[in-house]
């Protein structure tokens, strides 16, 4: 049910503070993961500048961390393609959002997509059956403020990881990050036949060039976890 | 890596990844894509992040494809962890611990 009256200025603010309470929850698991990126950035070949600008221009910490990662080992267009398989989730997130961004007003429209991931997308669910106000206020107030912490906390992973010494392996950190990912991304069996599948495939194909493989192992594990979901697809 | 290279791949991986956030809400706006099309879309985060792991630890540019016993270690607990307490942080901290641990041993 779609709220009739306008919210007034105190439930707004009332709204505010809700989705400040509530980012903070799934900012602080970010945390780690930014200090992880941010050494990651120290260890790829890309500049660190540029490196550190991928989370206010790109904004999505997986899709961030393969590719520095990526650029190191891999070609470049590999990197990217990797990169952009990752985000290719967010149009799932684009696909549910949109019915509730037709009330919003034209600039909210073009600016929300642009800190639609995974936090913000989850807590802002809760409240698409509100006010478009309502929704717009605490909306920004989650993506503003996880998008100011991440880029603030992958810079201080930056500066850190300039002072630890090479013998430490932090290389190593976000191949264990990603692990975590895909453990949490696993709710179902088709999802864990996904996974599985995908690693297989990639493991047996590691020896194409400009680590193909990925892309292989990645495609091969979508179409088999595809297969093993029995839901109706109409 | 060159600072143009850089910010091109930078700005032009930040550019398709908007496109794919807003794409919908903007361009499409009351249209859908294929059920099947977003069927498929649910699998694409655990098959590439697990792709990903492998990519990573199996360097083919090592001779004897450079899974170490540290790093396999090291992704057993990690993945042992999280998958109990569903929590990054302490799956972070314990797959580092044990992956340091092989190595100094080993």
């Amino acid at each position: 049910m779609i709220d009739a009256a306008p919210p007034d200025s105190a439930e707004l603010r009332r709204v505010q503070r809700l989705a400040v309470t509530e980012i903070i929850p799934l900012f602080i698991p970010a945390i780690p993961f930014g200090f992880v990126l941010g050494l990651a950035i120290v260890e790829s070949p890309m500049p660190d500048g540029i490196g550190l600008l991928t989370s206010p221009v790109i904004f999505a910490g997986a899709a961030q961390l393969a590719l520095v990662t990526l650029v190191g080992t891999a070609s470049v267009w590999a990197a990217i393609a990797a990169a952009l398989v990752i985000n290719s989730r967010h149009i799932m997130y684009s696909a549910a959002m949109a019915p509730v961004f037709a009330a919003q007003p034209r600039w909210f429209r073009r600016l929300g997509p642009f800190m639609l991931i995974d936090q913000v997308f989850a807590l802002s669910t809760q409240y698409v059956d509100r006010h478009p106000d309502v929704f717009r206020r605490y909306y920004l107030t989650t993506g503003l403020l996880f998008y100011s912490g991440w880029s603030v906390v992958t810079a201080i992973g930056l500066y850190f990881g300039s002072f630890i010494p090479a013998s430490w392996q932090l290389g190593y950190a976000p191949a264990v990050m990603f692990l975590g990912l895909v453990v949490l991304s696993i709710d179902r069996r088709p999802a864990l036949i996904a996974a599985v599948v995908g690693a297989s495939v990639c493991f047996a194909t590691i020896a194409l060039p400009n680590r193909a493989g990925l892309i292989v192992g990645a495609l091969c594990g979508v179409i088999a976890g595809f297969l093993a979901d029995r839901d109706p697809v109409a | 890596m060159s600072i143009g290279t850089g910010l091109a791949v930078v700005f032009g991986v930040g550019a398709v990844t908007y496109l794919m956030r807003a794409g919908l809400i903007l361009a499409l706006a009351g249209r859908t894509l294929p059920p099947w099309f977003m069927k498929a879309l649910r699998y694409v985060a655990p098959s590439v992040l697990a792709a990903l792991v492998v990519s990573l630890v199996a360097d083919p540019d090592q001779a004897n494809t450079g899974l170490s016993l540290a790093e396999v270690a090291g992704l057993v607990v990690a993945g042992a962890v999280i998958w109990r307490v569903r929590n990054l942080m302490m799956a972070l901290a314990a797959g580092m611990t044990a992956f340091w641990l092989v190595l100094a041993v080993a």
